[in-house]
C-alpha cells in the first residue's frame, strides 16, 4: 500500500513542525480514521453491537414488554429438548440438500452450454432474468404456477397423465417445491459465475487435449472441473450459507406449513421472536445457527481444498 | 452507548423525519384498524360522520388482510406502533387482556352512562371478563350453507330437501345422500349411481373451506362436530379443551372420508390456493359452508343462481358457531379520550345504522341488524338462513380462552396432518389436546 | 466420438451432440421465461374469466383493468371486495429506499475503501478484516437486536429505520472498491498532492472518476439487492406510507376477506414490480450480466 504524504498549509503546532515525520504520520492516521469513520460507525452500531447484543439477549427471557430476565444458558438447554427445533434443523438440512446439489449441477451444465454454443449477451441476460426478481416475486409467481386447480404445472402434468399435485399443501412435497422455486431463481446466477470461471481457463489447454485425442467428457473431468475449483468453492460456500437462511419464500408461500413441514430454522426463529414474543429463545437459536454456519463453511473449504488452484 | 446513540442519531436524521412528518396538526388523528375489506369503505363513512360531529378528531381507517392483521397488531403492541382503536376478535382478546394491551371500558361506560342493553343479548357478556368490559359489541355472524341452484336443479335436489337435511357422524344422514347426488365424475355418473369413480370427480358435492392457521374450524367442521355434541371447552374462559372427545374424531373422520374415499368433497389440499368461497364461484362444487360475513362476495362475483340455507340438523340439532366482534382500545394510546369517543360512536346506532344499510354484516344493535337484512333483501339476497340460526339453542360460542396463539399453533399442525394425510385421527387429537391443556397448568 | 466444440472451430457443425445441447439450452431458456409469461398473461385476464382462462397458454380475453385497479387508477366500486393496495405508493417507497441505501452505501464505503487502499494508518488491517468478517454473520443474528434498537430510537415505520442498518457500510462494497482503488495509477495522486489537494479532494475529484465503471457496476449490484430486499423492510416498514414493493406484494396476497388471493390483481402488481428490473436488463444488459459475473471472481 502506498502511503500518501500530503503537505498541508502550516497549521501545525511548533513542536510538531520540528518533527515532520511525526506530523505526517499524525495526519495520515487522522485522515485515515476520518475516512473510515462513517463505515466504522455503521459497522460498530449495526454489526458489532447487535452481534454482542444478540448473545446478551440469548441469555435472557424477554418478551419486549417487561424488562428482560437473566436466565443464563437456559434457552440453549431448552433448545436441546425442543422437538420443533430439531424438526426445523432437519427440515433446513433437507432443504439445503434438495437445493444446492441440483442447483450447482444445473448451473454448471448451463454454463458449459453457454460457453460452447453461444456467447451472446442476450442469452446471458435471459438466463439471469429470474435472479433479478426478488425472492418474494419468484415465490408469488410459482405460488400461482403450482396452484392445485388453476396452475399451469398441474396442467402440464395432466397432459403427461400424472395426477394433480398440491405442491405447497402436501407435507412432503412442500419443502421440495420451495427448493424448486429457489433453484429456478438462482440457477442463472450460478451459471453466470461458472461461465466467468470458464472464461479464465486458457484455450491452449483445450487445444492440447484435443490434439492428444481426449473426448468431451475427459476434457471436462480433467481440465475444466479442476480449474474451476476456486469458482466452485465460492459458489458452493456462498450458496450453502444463503440456502441455510431461507426465509422470504416460506414467508410468502407456506408460512411454515402445512403441519410445520416447511418450518425451516429461520422461520422458527421469526415465529419465536415475533409471534410468540420469545426474544431470548429466538436469539439463542440465531447464535446457534451462526456457529453452525461457521462450522459448515470451514468443513466445506477443507473438503474442497479451497486454498489452491490447479492452474499452477 | 445506547443513551448516546438515542441522542445523536435522531438529531442527524432530523431532516428525513421532517420530510415524512409534514406540518404540525392542531387536531388529533386516531388510527383505526380492521381486517374486513368488504366493510372498510363503510367504516370510512362512519369516520366521516364522526369527523362531522367532532371536527378536531380525524379517524384514519386502515385495513390489513386477516393473517397479516394479527401479526401486524402484535408487532405493533410490542413496538409501540399499535392503533388507538381496532376491530377485535373473541379468539384474540383474552391474550390482550392478560398482557394488559386493551383497556377496560367499564369505568368509561359507567361515567358516560352508555346503555349496553341495546345490543343483541349475549354479546356484551362475550366481551366481559370478571365484570370488566374489554370490547364494545360491533357485529355478529353465523355459519350457513351456500348452494349452487343450477347444480341442485340438475341433480333433482330441492332446496327444501337441503333445508331439512339431517346428519350424523355414523352414516352421514340425508345430508351425505344429498352430497352424493350432487357429485359428478368425469363420465357423468353421480355419487349415488353405480360406477361412480371417486378418483375422477369434476364436480364435488361439498367444499370445506380453510382460511389460515386455525384451531376452531368455524366454517370447516365445527358445525358438524357441535351438532353431534362436541364442545370445545366447558364454559367461556375454560381451562380445559376437549379435542380428544371421540365425537370429534368421528366427525373429522367422516368429513375426511368424503374426499379420501367417497369423492363427495373437494380434497382439503386443493382448497388452499383459492379458498372455498371462490371455488364455489368457479363451479367446482355445489355446497360451501360459509360465514355471513362473506355473503356480499357472492352477490358480486357469482354468475349462477345461488342461495343460503341453514346448516343440516345433527343429533343435537342445528349448531352454528356464533361469533361477536368488538372494538377495543389499546392501552398505549396517546389519545384515550378521543379513542373512547370513537368507540362510543362505533357502538351507537349512528354508525351501526350506516353499516347495517350497507348490507355487509349484522351489526350488534338489533335495529341495525334488521336494516342489514333488508339491505340484503333489496339486493336479492335472502339471508334468513343466517339470521334464523342466531338463537341460543342453535348456536354455540366461539371458544374464549387464554393462550390462543399457542392453541392455534398446536392444533393447526394436528388438523393439517389429519386433513392432508391419511393418518389415524384420534391419537393425533389426543396428543395435541394434551399439549394444549398443558398450557393451562 | 463427438467432436469437441472449440470456440474457433466451425460452429456450423450440427452433430447429434450439438443438437441435443441446443435443445437442452432451449429448455433452460423456456424454463426461465415461461413463468414470467404466465404471470403477465394472468395479469391481463379479466377477473371474471380467471378460472376459465387459467390453463390457456394465450389469453383470449384481455384487459388492462387489473393494472389500473392495482395502481389505484380505476374508479373504486364501493362494493368491490378488495381494498386496493396502493402499488404506486409502494413503487415510490421502493425507489426512495433503494436510492437512499445505495447512495449511502457507495459513498461511505468508497471513503473507507480509499482509506484502506491508499492511506497507511494504525489499525487499518485489523479493521478491514473485521469488516470482511461482518459478511459471515447471518442476517437473522442482527435482525432481532437491530429491530430492538430501531424501536428504541422510535424509527419503526420510517424510512430512516429501514435504511439505517445498511446505509453507512456495506462490507461487500468496501471490499469491492478497495480492490479497484489499489490499482489506481499512483502518478495521478502524486500530481494531486503536488498541487496541494487535500486527501478528500484527491479522493473525490481524482480517484473516483477513474473508477467510474467499477462504481457503476457496484451500483447495479447494490441496487438489485436493495430493490429486492424483503425481510428487514417487512419487520420495520409495515405502514402503507413506507412499505416497499416486496412487502406490499406479500401483504396483498392476504388481502381478500374470503381467504384466497386476488390472483389477477396480485399478478398485475407483480408485473409492475418486474418492469423496472426488465427495463434495467434491456437497457444495461451487458453491464448487468458482467457485473454479476465479476462478483464471483475475487
Amino acid at each position: 500500500m502506498v502511503a500518501a504524504e500530503w503537505s498541508r498549509p502550516a497549521a501545525a503546532s511548533g513542536w510538531l513542525r520540528s518533527r515532520p515525520k511525526l506530523r505526517a504520520a499524525l495526519q495520515r492516521n487522522v485522515t485515515g480514521w476520518l475516512f473510515i469513520l462513517p463505515a466504522l460507525i455503521g459497522f460498530a452500531v449495526f454489526y458489532l453491537y447487535p452481534t454482542l447484543r444478540a448473545v446478551e439477549i440469548s441469555l435472557t427471557d424477554w418478551n419486549l414488554m417487561r424488562a428482560p430476565k437473566f436466565v443464563g444458558f437456559d434457552n440453549y438447554l431448552k433448545l436441546v429438548d425442543d422437538p420443533r427445533f430439531w424438526q426445523s434443523a432437519r427440515i433446513t438440512v433437507a432443504y439445503v440438500l434438495y437445493n444446492i446439489p441440483l442447483q450447482t449441477v444445473l448451473g454448471l451444465v448451463l454454463a458449459v452450454l453457454m460457453d460452447r454454443l453461444s456467447k451472446s449477451v442476450a442469452l446471458r441476460a435471459v438466463v439471469i432474468a429470474p435472479y433479478l426478481l426478488s425472492n418474494v416475486i419468484a415465490a408469488l409467481i410459482w405460488l400461482w404456477l403450482l396452484d392445485p386447480l388453476l396452475g399451469m404445472t398441474n396442467a402440464f402434468l395432466g397432459l403427461l397423465g400424472i395426477p394433480r399435485q398440491s405442491f405447497l399443501a402436501t407435507p412432503d412435497l412442500a419443502i421440495m417445491s420451495i427448493a424448486g422455486i429457489n433453484i429456478w431463481r438462482h440457477v442463472g446466477l450460478t451459471a453466470l459465475l461458472f461461465y466467468a470461471g470458464l472464461q479464465a481457463i486458457p484455450r491452449s489447454l483445450y487445444e492440447a487435449a484435443r490434439l492428444e485425442g481426449a473426448g468431451e467428457w475427459t476434457v471436462f473431468r480433467r481440465i475444466t472441473l479442476p480449474l474451476l475449483r476456486p469458482v466452485l468453492v465460492f459458489v458452493l460456500v456462498t450458496s450453502v450459507i444463503g440456502s441455510f437462511q431461507i426465509f422470504d419464500t416460506i414467508a410468502v408461500t407456506t408460512q411454515g406449513g402445512p403441519a410445520n413441514s416447511t418450518s425451516a430454522i429461520i422461520w422458527y426463529v421469526y415465529e419465536s421472536a415475533f409471534r410468540f414474543s420469545k426474544m431470548g429463545y429466538a436469539s439463542a437459536m440465531s447464535v446457534v445457527l451462526f456457529a453452525v454456519l461457521i462450522l459448515v463453511t470451514i468443513l466445506q473449504m477443507r473438503a474442497l481444498r479451497a486454498g489452491s488452484s490447479d492452474l499452477e | 452507548m445506547r443513551a448516546c446513540l438515542s441522542r445523536i442519531l435522531p438529531l442527524t436524521a432530523a431532516a428525513l423525519s421532517l420530510a415524512s412528518a409534514g406540518g404540525a396538526r392542531a387536531e388529533t388523528q386516531l388510527n383505526y384498524w380492521l381486517w374486513d375489506a368488504l366493510q372498510a369503505p363503510h367504516y370510512q363513512k362512519c369516520a366521516d360522520a364522526f369527523h362531522a360531529k367532532h371536527p378536531d378528531i380525524t379517524v384514519k381507517v386502515t385495513q390489513y388482510g386477516w393473517t397479516d392483521y394479527w401479526t401486524t397488531l402484535s408487532t405493533g403492541f410490542v413496538s409501540g406502533e399499535a392503533p388507538d382503536v381496532f376491530a377485535d376478535h373473541l379468539r384474540s382478546y383474552p391474550e390482550f387482556v392478560s398482557n394488559n394491551q386493551i383497556m377496560d371500558l367499564t369505568p368509561l361506560v359507567q361515567r358516560d352512562k352508555v346503555d349496553t342493553g341495546i345490543y343483541k343479548p349475549g354479546l356484551v357478556d362475550l366481551w366481559t371478563r370478571d365484570g370488566k368490559l374489554y370490547g364494545m359489541p360491533k357485529d355478529w355472524d353465523t355459519v350457513a350453507l351456500v348452494y349452487n341452484k343450477d347444480m341442485l336443479d340438475k341433480a333433482g335436489v330441492t332446496v327444501d330437501e337441503l333445508k331439512n337435511a339431517t346428519w350424523n357422524p355414523k352414516d352421514g344422514g340425508s345430508f351425505e345422500k344429498i352430497l352424493a347426488r350432487l357429485s359428478l365424475d368425469a363420465n357423468g355418473k353421480r355419487g349415488d349411481e353405480p360406477g361412480f369413480d371417486p378418483k375422477r370427480v369434476v364436480q364435488y358435492g361439498l367444499i370445506a373451506p380453510k382460511i389460515g392457521p386455525d384451531a376452531y374450524g368455524q366454517t370447516q367442521w365445527s358445525w358438524l362436530a357441535a351438532s353431534a355434541g362436541f364442545k370445545f371447552i366447558d364454559e367461556p374462559w375454560g381451562t380445559k379443551y376437549h379435542y380428544d372427545d371421540p365425537v370429534l374424531a368421528e366427525t373429522l373422520t367422516w368429513l375426511r372420508d368424503l374426499w379420501l374415499k367417497k369423492g363427495y368433497a373437494l380434497p382439503q389440499k386443493d382448497v388452499g390456493g383459492l379458498g372455498g368461497t371462490a371455488l364455489l364461484g368457479a363451479g367446482k362444487g355445489a355446497i360451501v359452508p360459509d360465514g355471513s360475513w362473506n355473503s356480499t362476495w357472492y352477490a358480486q362475483n357469482v354468475s349462477f343462481p345461488y342461495g343460503f340455507v341453514p346448516l343440516p340438523k345433527g343429533p343435537q340439532g342445528r349448531k352454528s358457531m356464533f361469533n361477536g366482534l368488538g372494538d377495543s382500545i389499546w392501552t398505549g394510546t396517546k389519545h384515550p379520550d378521543e379513542a373512547w369517543e370513537w368507540v362510543k360512536f362505533l357502538g351507537s346506532m349512528e354508525c351501526q345504522g350506516i353499516i347495517g344499510k350497507a348490507g355487509v354484516v349484522f351489526p350488534a344493535i338489533p335495529e341495525a341488524a334488521k336494516m342489514a337484512q333488508d339491505a340484503f333483501a333489496a339486493r336479492g339476497q335472502d339471508v334468513t338462513a343466517f339470521t334464523s340460526e342466531a338463537t341460543p339453542d342453535q348456536t354455540f360460542l366461539y371458544p374464549i380462552t387464554d393462550y390462543s396463539p399457542q392453541v392455534v399453533s398446536t392444533m393447526n399442525v394436528a388438523f393439517d396432518k389429519i386433513f392432508l394425510e391419511d393418518v389415524p385421527v384420534a391419537p393425533l387429537l389426543k396428543d395435541a389436546n394434551d399439549q394444549v391443556n398443558a398450557l393451562f397448568q | 466420438m463427438t467432436a469437441i466444440a472449440l470456440p474457433h472451430a466451425s460452429l456450423q457443425r450440427l452433430s447429434p451432440g450439438r443438437i441435443v445441447a441446443w435443445v437442452v439450452l432451449g429448455a433452460f431458456i423456456v424454463c426461465s421465461l415461461f413463468p414470467l409469461w404466465i404471470t403477465l398473461k394472468t395479469a391481463l385476464v379479466p377477473s371474471a374469466t380467471l378460472f376459465d382462462q387459467a390453463t390457456l397458454l394465450v389469453p383470449v380475453d384481455v384487459t388492462l383493468d387489473n393494472m389500473r385497479r392495482v395502481l389505484g387508477l380505476a374508479p373504486v366500486n364501493p362494493a368491490t371486495p378488495s381494498t386496493p393496495i396502493n402499488f404506486a405508493l409502494a413503487l415510490r417507497n421502493s425507489l426512495i429506499f433503494t436510492l437512499l441505501t445505495v447512495g449511502g452505501q457507495i459513498f461511505f464505503s468508497a471513503l473507507a475503501a480509499y482509506a484502506f487502499a491508499r492511506i497507511r494508518f494504525i489499525g487499518s488491517t485489523v479493521i478491514f478484516y473485521l469488516f470482511i468478517a461482518a459478511t459471515m454473520i447471518p442476517a437473522i443474528v442482527l435482525f432481532i437486536p437491530n429491530f430492538v434498537l430501531i424501536r428504541e430510537l422510535g424509527w419503526l415505520n420510517t424510512f430512516q429505520g429501514m435504511v439505517a442498518p445498511t446505509l453507512l457500510m456495506s462490507p461487500f462494497a468496501v471490499f469491492f472498491l478497495r480492490q479497484f482503488f489499489l490499482s489506481t495509477p499512483k502518478e495521478l495522486e502524486e500530481a494531486a498532492r503536488i498541487d496541494g489537494a487535500t486527501p478528500f479532494r484527491t479522493f473525490w475529484s481524482v480517484v473516483l472518476p477513474v473508477h467510474k465503471s467499477a462504481i457503476a457496476t457496484l451500483a447495479i449490484l447494490l441496487s438489485i439487492n436493495a430493490w429486492n430486499d424483503f425481510f428487514w423492510p417487512f419487520l420495520v416498514g409495515r405502514d402503507a406510507d413506507v412499505r416497499v414493493m416486496s412487502v406490499a406484494l406479500a401483504a396483498f396476497k392476504t388481502q381478500q376477506q374470503s381467504g384466497n388471493p386476488d390472483w389477477t390483481g396480485l399478478t398485475a402488481g407483480t408485473v409492475l414490480s418486474i418492469v423496472p428490473v426488465i427495463a434495467l436488463l434491456v437497457l444495461f444488459g451487458r453491464r448487468v450480466v458482467e457485473s454479476l459475473q465479476f462478483s464471483g471472481l475475487k
